[in-house]
């Protein structure tokens, strides 16, 4: 079979699994509709596998297939098909999201089980695989515009899976609008492309590019700004992330998948994507790569204050696509979509080890009640470590290598690019900081009660009423609720599986491409990146003073977080006590929730109020009906008054008639 | 049909003979062309004998049928002559297609007026002889009032027309404000009349003539803008107005119509305006054509007013006579509209819309006639409350009549008022055109109220009576104690309904008769 | 063929109400109903998209003395909204027979008439045939309203029916006059088919205050900002049979009157009065959006949700370009398919929380339906045109064709976009999510509820796979129909409604 065909084949597996789950919902017994739906991702990964190596036979030249099924709309010059795009970044991409999907499915078949929705959650889980897949397929905006929000949609349906959560509607409701606006980024910018290529065809609409935009020019520029915006709300960027931390409402799973691994990663995809169009617009580069740092700086920072365990991991996760963001906005394509990738490995490993942990506190995710849990879950341990290590980018662990190769692309292009490298290492410092941090307090220090409990008695907690860790109400126990009982990786061979193969991939993903060794995975993208006209002149004393400062700053940050939570317990209160406006900023979050609500909602809760109360009364209901009514009512009245039956009046009205209609004829003369 | 033509026969041998006596030394008259006018007066005649005799049967059997006959051999001989103009008693009558065609709408109300009486308190009240004697002499005025050539004869008909009818609104005379709508009527009539008079007195003085052509030659000649004239055409205006009941000499119409008996005021409603608007068409687009740049906006102003008057008046009336007697009002402030433009368009659209108003409101009056005697509510919007569930048969005509009065598509009415409006944009009137629209956005609200009263509300408790045994309801009628349902008078609104349906959706042959008895009137040309 | 498509509903709603009896007039009723829409699946697949003409044409002369000609046509304009038509008020019809109505002859009599006349003011070529439906739909619905509505009906109703109708009287004389004038500039005899109000051009002065009379109508009928003021009573007490016709259907008589009738008979004034009608939309859509997420009675949110939909609508034909034209065809017929469910699918939601239609009242009814709150996921998501549905389809060839013409139109319209996320998923949420409400007791749609929504579903997919269904019939007529306006248009001659 052809290359776009296995791609095809790519999509049909996992839409099938949505399919027959869902129909099946309530005839599969057991755990078999987790089965189904792993099994389908994972025959979904085979053929990307398999798309993978036909597109290996082609000659780098070629490796550019697209293929169109049918025509969604095609009339009056709108081109909108049903079309993939075979090249080696999408392929890149398929792998990687099939391939991490099913070890999270994998996951979610123990740990999900005994929730009442467990045959949804699979549906919805397949659901989103298929979206994402369409997402990195699409070879025509509009079809990548409907992964895009295929996606967002999955998102939302995900994140108030436990809808009776009053918390997790309302943090769905606020991803998915996030999201739509996202959507509305990229229609706009998509128009702004369209204007001047005249078609939705991305091949073509970047073979046009160069000739129809001159470059800067204004609409190129504002099509690329539209289309970051659309970028930074899927991918959580400044000032577009609020929705991340409240997504981590939805099951870990979920949190695994769709808001580490892969997702929110959608943006930096994007711009890789569109690449062609982004060298013709510097300017919206500029602004990726600044908004990039911020993010993954103010990021960090609040990861330090957070005390919620998902929470500390998700603004980890802002930061790190924050990396990737700058990384593809300044033109290093392959280092972004490294770091993409090793960032998949290791955060999808963070996820599944907190689920595990938060399973064994009994669904408590404070990092107040956690400490000593290393020897009640030595496993878990040993996942969070690896995946804590990768994450600070300690040497020889895949993240090191991503991290650094992003930086040093930064560091060769010079100029003020050199302020975007220095936040690069302040935000790596950040990363091993509040990573470890999290690591010490739960797992280094006396055991508490549900550690002991397990250790002693060797049984999970399970809390007398269960309720919702985010605002203590206690738990509707019906549909929509998670589950009565818990399950750790320690107990859960499926759940061991996955894990252990993530870790593999997070010691080791930085193979494919370690510097002046292994060129693997540049090779394999460079058909896609050639057209690349952004040069950086990197020298090697650049590229060792990267690796070397890197090694030292995560050493260095782990040392810090290990004397402040570990060695010295008293330190870290006293700093914070020192730095309070500094700290109170950081566990608002820097005020970004109040800033939207004061200047989107509350102006549109008050428009709203405006036309129902007093527009639609006053105008719509009195002026315009009850004006013309009450004028013909009042004329009424009057005819009737004089209706009064008198003969005499009639004779009175009847002269004036007279008079009026003579003096009329009289004037005439 | 051999019947009938003997029949006829027979009467116009009687009239002739009668007539021969009266004037011995006439003009020659063309007694086949005004056969028709012999046949009402004859008829009458007949009908005011056999009143006289002692057997009840030949009095509320007998009379009511020979009247009916009188009307069939009035509409025969009225087909017979159709579409030969004849100029009868030296110029004095024009038996013309415009004569003859008001002449079929006056006896198909005059029909349906006596149907709807046929069981009625009015004619047992005044004795039947009289009652449907008057009745005749009333549409023979008005035949001959349409037919009128020149002033005087014009004046003999409205006379003719209206005494009888002063009468027959009184006729119901244990019931006060029958008698008090009758003297009303006599009075206000009587000063319509006299302004009239006048008017007529004026064209007389300033042209020289009482002949309508002469009049015509005589202001072409040109004293277009003598006073005398003018005046004359103002006093003449007001004096038909108040026939035709256009504000603001309207005040006797809501009085009248309550007061009188309810198949009276159905005649009245449709016979009377559709009288007023023939001699309108006569006076205005024959003899006064050449000034009408003069009187044109004049009637366009009064067909403003009235619009307004009519249709805000009947907002309310819990009456539904009242309410009809108003919305006559305003559906002659559009037929008024016809006579402005003063093409032959107009007259055509005007006669439409006579026969269309004909139609629909005999339909509607006969559904009230039927609740007055069924319910004790007498003529108030509640004795039709609940009829959708209770009597279809009965809803249904009402419905279509007010629907029809409404202006809906599927309707004549609908059909009438595209004709008024073509016909005034196509005279440059278009704002007049505009303000019919208005007024029957109006007009909405009061007719919705009637439907809505007869399908949305459920029949209410009956009303209490008053010692006398009669409702004291407002416009409660004594008909209300002679109870029961009467086929005869469920079968007029229906077919009367049915035939505004039917001209709703097949209108050509409606139109044809409307353009054949305008092109009579050949002062346009 | 097309008289049959028409008059087959009336008549056998006709026939089964003079049979009578309990459920007879009601299968009558259907059973024409799926009749027509049966010979309309045909039409469908007999269309070619072919060259601009008009397919199946009857042409007689009806009332020869006013120049009206009984004409009926078929093309790429009328085509799916007389599917959507037929298929609406059939599932209706379904909906409507799993109830118990007293007079039920009645009932179906004016079901069907009220169909009869939608289809033959979509079908007619005749300005005077369109009036006459126009205004004659109006009736049924009016007595169906205040026979059957709830304890306000007759105000509603009264309401209703006046409010369109003095729109529509506003027409007439228009139309009346708008003949007249054609007929004397042109020497021919009066003529009302829309081929001879076409061949000539009237004065632009002409065209104006006549293209005013026509927007009255059309704008009540939609109804769009501010002329709205019927529609929450209406849709308050209407019984939710008649209402999903009533909201499916009966709105895009007036979109189409402008786009099959205005543009093409007044493309100068359709061009000098552009900019007033775009802001007309861009009011509707912020207006009705902002008013449907305050709501808290659930068919009124779906009432406002749908004049936020048709302000859409108006300024994808108002935008003068083929695209937004198309955009704006295609989402009549997706709006209809897309609000009639919803409003059925209330009725079931308030069936589960103790008959109360207010949001506040419901919650949690997911619990025990999984089913149905799949399926209203889907419609949801159709309705705020997610990307992937038809709806979605329309809006942005709507709102891409305005980019092209009108940029900044084109972005604020945007916002509407955003609303419609916010009010759908609220509602959505606060029906089928959160916790339960006090009355509610969850429990999953019967079958023969399912047999009339599950086909509203398949339609949805269908459009949302292969809009180009209806696209590429659609294509020629509605270039030709609005080229000449468009033609106009060409150098930006539309003046700011400050000069107007």
């Amino acid at each position: 079979m052809s290359a776009t065909t296995a791609a095809w084949l790519v999509l049909a597996a996992p839409l099938a699994g949505t399919i027959v789950v869902g129909a099946l919902f309530n005839r599969l017994p057991g755990r078999s509709a987790g089965w189904v739906g792993t099994s389908a991702i994972a025959l979904s990964f085979i053929f990307a596998l398999i798309t993978l190596a036909k597109l290996q036979q082609q000659t780098p030249a070629h490796r550019e297939l697209t293929s169109t099924l049918w025509t969604i709309a095609g009339t009056v010059g709108v081109d909108a098909r049903a079309t993939i795009l075979v090249d080696p970044l999408s392929v890149l991409m398929i792998c990687v999201v099939a391939g991490v999907s099913t070890l999270i499915h994998l996951y979610s078949v123990s740990y999900l089980q005994g929730d009442r929705g467990y045959s949804r959650f699979f549906a919805y889980l397949n659901f989103f695989v298929f979206s994402m897949l369409l997402l990195v397929l699409a070879g025509n905006f509009i079809l990548l515009i409907v992964g895009w929000a295929f996606v967002g949609a999955a998102s939302y349906m995900l994140i108030s899976f436990w809808y009776r959560r009053t918390t997790a509607t309302s943090a769905g409701i606020k991803a998915f609008v996030i999201n739509v606006l996202g959507d509305i980024g990229l229609v706009l910018g998509t128009f702004f492309i369209f204007r001047h290529t005249h078609t939705f065809d991305l091949v073509a609409s970047f073979r046009a590019a160069p000739h129809v935009f001159a470059s800067g020019s204004g609409d190129v520029t504002a099509g690329c700004l539209l289309l970051l915006v659309g970028a930074f709300a899927k991918s959580a960027q400044i000032p577009l992330h609020t929705w991340l931390p409240d997504a981590m409402e939805g099951p870990t799973p979920v949190s695994a998948l769709i808001h580490a691994a892969t997702m929110v990663t959608a943006g930096v995809y994007l711009i890789a994507r569109m690449h062609p169009l982004f060298q013709l617009a510097p300017a919206a580069g500029d602004v990726g790569a600044i908004v990039g740092a911020l993010t993954l700086l103010i990021a960090g920072t609040i990861g330090l204050a957070a005390t919620d365990l998902k929470r500390v991991i998700a603004y980890s996760t802002m930061s790190q696509i924050g990396y990737m963001i700058m990384g593809v906005s300044v033109g290093a394509y392959t280092a972004g979509l490294f770091h993409l990738m090793t960032h998949a490995f290791f955060k999808a490993l963070l996820f599944m080890a907190a689920g595990s942990l938060i399973s064994a506190m009994g669904g408590v995710q404070s990092l107040n009640r956690m400490s000593g849990l290393r020897r009640a879950l030595p496993f878990t341990f040993a996942a969070f470590l690896i995946g804590g290590l990768a994450l600070s980018g300690l040497p020889p662990f895949s993240g090191f290598f991503s991290k650094d190769s992003i930086l040093l692309f930064v560091a060769g292009r010079g100029g003020w690019h050199w302020a975007l490298y220095v936040a690069g290492y302040l935000g790596a410092f950040l990363t091993g900081l509040y990573t470890f941090r999290m690591i010490f307090r739960a797992f280094l220090g006396e055991p508490c009660p549900e550690a002991a409990e397990l250790i002693d008695h060797g049984h999970l907690f399970h809390p007398a009423a269960p309720t919702n860790p985010a605002n203590g109400e206690l738990e509707d126990t019906d549909v929509g609720f998670p589950g009565p009982d818990h399950v750790i990786a320690e107990r859960a061979i499926p759940m061991r599986v996955a894990m252990s193969l993530l870790a593999v991939l997070a010691i080791a993903g930085g193979i494919v491409s370690i510097p002046k060794t292994t060129s693997w995975l540049d090779n394999f993208l460079a058909p896609t990146f050639a057209d690349s006209t952004i040069a950086s002149h990197t020298t090697n004393n650049l590229l060792y003073l990267g690796l070397i400062l890197g090694a030292a700053i995560s050493l260095v940050s782990i040392a810090t977080a290990y004397v402040l939570w570990v060695a010295r317990p008293a330190l870290a209160p006293a700093i914070a006590a020192r730095l309070r406006p500094l700290t109170t900023l950081f566990e608002h979050k820097w005020y970004f929730d109040e800033l939207i609500d004061a200047l989107v909602v509350r102006p549109g809760a008050w428009f709203g109020r405006f036309a129902q109360n007093t527009f639609e009364r006053v105008v719509v209901n009195g002026l315009l009906i009850g004006g013309s009514t009450g004028l013909v009512r009042a004329g009424s009245a009057l005819v009737r008054g004089t209706q009064s039956g008198l003969l005499r009046v009639y004779a009175g009205l009847m002269l004036v008639g007279i008079a009026g209609v003579g003096l009329y004829f009289l004037l005439q003369s | 049909m051999t019947a009938i033509a003997r029949l006829h026969s027979a009467i116009v041998l009687l009239a002739s003979q009668q007539s021969s006596l009266n004037h011995p030394r006439a003009p020659h008259i063309d007694y086949a062309a005004i056969s028709p006018f012999e046949a009402l007066l004859g008829g009458s005649v007949i009908v005011l004998l056999v009143g006289l005799l002692r057997s009840r049967f030949a009095r509320e059997q007998l009379v009511p049928a020979l009247t009916l006959l009188t009307l069939a051999a009035t509409i025969a001989v009225t087909v017979w002559q159709w579409s030969d103009h004849i100029s009868a008693i030296s110029g004095a009558l024009s038996v013309d297609d415009l004569a003859l065609a008001l002449t079929l709408i006056f006896a198909a109300a005059g029909a349906a007026a006596v149907l709807l009486s046929w069981r009625a308190q009015a004619p047992r009240e005044s004795a039947h002889g009289e009652f449907h004697a008057l009745l005749l002499a009333s549409i023979a005025g008005m035949a001959i009032l349409v037919a009128a050539q020149n002033l005087v004869t014009l004046f003999i008909g409205i006379e003719l027309l209206s005494i009888p009818l002063y009468v027959l609104c009184a006729t119901e005379m244990h019931r006060a404000s029958s008698l008090e709508s009758g003297l009303k009527y006599l009075v206000i009539g009587s000063v319509g009349s006299a302004t009239l008079l006048y008017g007529l007195a004026l064209l007389y003085g300033a042209t020289g003539s009482t002949d309508f052509s002469a009049i015509a030659a005589s202001i072409s000649a040109g004293h277009s803008s003598d006073v005398l004239l003018l005046t004359g055409i103002a006093l003449v205006l007001v004096g038909l107005c108040f026939k035709a009941s256009v504000a603001p000499f309207h005040q006797w119409t809501p009085d009248v119509y309550e007061g009188a008996p309810t198949p009276i005021t159905a005649f009245m409603a449709v016979a009377t305006k559709a009288a007023a608007f023939g001699v309108l068409l006569r006076i205005f687009d024959v003899a006064l054509i050449a000034d009408n740049l003069d009187w044109g906006p004049a009637l366009a102003t009064l067909a403003t007013i009235t619009i307004i008057v009519g249709n805000v008046g009947a907002l309310g009336q819990s009456s539904l006579k009242r309410m009809l007697a108003y919305s006559s009002v305003a559906q002659a402030g559009y037929i008024m509209g016809g006579v402005v433009v003063s093409t032959q368009l107009g007259a055509s659209a005007t006669i439409f819309y006579l026969v269309v108003y004909l139609l629909m409101n005999i339909a509607a009056f006969a559904v009230i006639i039927a609740r007055e005697r069924e319910t004790l509510h007498g003529d108030d919007i509640d004795a039709v409350a609940g009829l959708g569930s209770e009597r279809p048969w009965l809803a249904w005509p009402l419905t279509i009549a007010m629907l029809s009065l409404a202006g809906i598509p599927a309707t004549a009415g609908f059909i009438g008022k595209v004709y008024l409006i073509q016909a005034l944009v196509d005279g440059d009137y278009t704002w007049l055109a505009v303000v019919i629209v208005v007024g029957s956005m109006i007009s909405l609200g009061y007719y919705l109220r009637v439907i809505a009263a007869v399908w949305m509300r459920d029949a209410p408790a009956p009303a209490p009576r008053s010692a006398n045994g009669r409702p004291v309801l407002a416009g409660g009628s004594p008909e209300a104690d002679t109870g029961g349902r009467h086929l005869e008078v469920a079968i007029v609104a229906l077919v009367f309904a049915a035939a505004t349906i039917f001209f709703g959706i097949v209108p050509q042959p409606l139109f044809d008769f409307a353009n054949h008895a305008a092109a009579s009137l050949t002062s346009f040309l | 063929m097309l008289s049959l498509v028409i008059w087959l509903p009336a008549a056998t709603a006709l026939i089964g109400a003079t049979a009578g009896g309990r459920r007879v007039p009601g299968l009558f009723a259907l059973l024409g109903s799926l009749a027509s829409l049966g010979l309309v699946i045909g039409l469908i697949a007999g269309f070619n998209g072919g060259p601009d003409e008009l397919h199946y044409v009857i042409d007689v002369v009806w009332i020869r003395s006013l120049g009206i000609h009984y004409k009926l046509g078929l093309d790429g304009l009328n085509l799916f909204l007389i599917a959507l038509t037929t298929f609406v008020f059939s599932l209706s019809l379904i909906a409507a027979n799993l109830r118990e109505w007293p007079r039920t002859e009645l009932f179906y009599l004016l079901f069907g008439i009220a169909q009869t006349a939608v289809l033959g003011a979509f079908l007619a070529q005749d300005l005077a045939l369109f009036i006459g439906f126009f205004d004659l739909m109006l009736i049924p619905f009016y007595l169906l309203t205040g026979v059957y509505g709830g304890p306000g009906r007759v105000a509603a109703t009264t309401k209703l029916v006046i409010y369109t109708l003095v729109g529509s009287l506003l027409m007439l004389a228009g139309a009346v006059a708008l003949a007249v004038l054609t007929s004397h500039q042109s020497g021919q005899p009066l003529n009302f088919t829309y081929t001879a109000l076409q061949a000539t051009a009237l004065p632009a002065g002409t065209q104006d205050w006549i293209f005013l009379l026509f927007a009255a109508a059309f704008l009540v009928k939609m109804p769009a900002f501010p002329l709205h003021g019927w529609m929450p009573d209406a849709y308050r007490e209407m019984p939710i049979e008649v209402l999903a016709p009533f909201s499916g259907v009966l709105s895009k008589v007036g979109a189409y009157g402008f786009l099959a009738i205005v543009l093409p008979i007044l493309p100068r004034a359709g061009v000098h009065f552009q900019t007033l009608l775009l802001l007309i939309g861009l009011a509707s859509i912020l207006y009705g959006s902002a008013m449907a997420f305050t709501q808290t009675n659930a068919r009124l949110i779906i009432g406002y949700s749908s004049v936020a939909q048709l302000g859409f609508i108006t300024i994808g034909i108002f935008a003068l370009s083929s695209q937004s034209a198309q955009g704006a065809v295609l989402q009549m017929v997706n709006h209809g398919v897309v609000v009639a469910p919803l409003f059925l699918i209330v009725a079931l939601l308030s069936a589960r929380a103790g008959g109360s239609e207010d949001i506040r009242d419901m919650g949690g009814i997911a619990m025990r339906a999984p089913v149905l709150a799949t399926i209203f996921l889907i419609v949801a998501f159709a309705a705020l045109a997610m990307p992937g549905s038809g709806n979605f389809v329309g809006e942005v060839l709507i709102l891409l064709g305005l980019f092209k013409t009108k940029m900044v139109f084109s972005i604020i319209a945007f916002t509407g976009v955003l609303m419609a996320s916010v009010y759908m998923l609220r509602v959505f949420i606060r029906t089928m999510h959160n916790r339960a409400g006090p009355e509610v007791v969850s429990r999953e749609l019967r079958w023969r509820d399912a047999l009339v929504l599950v086909p509203f579903v398949g339609v949805i997919m269908l459009f949302a796979i292969y809009p180009q269904l209806e696209l590429s019939r659609a294509q020629t007529s509605v270039t030709s129909s609005i080229s000449s306006a468009a033609a106009d248009a060409a150098p930006p001659a539309s003046f700011p409604v400050a000069n107007q």
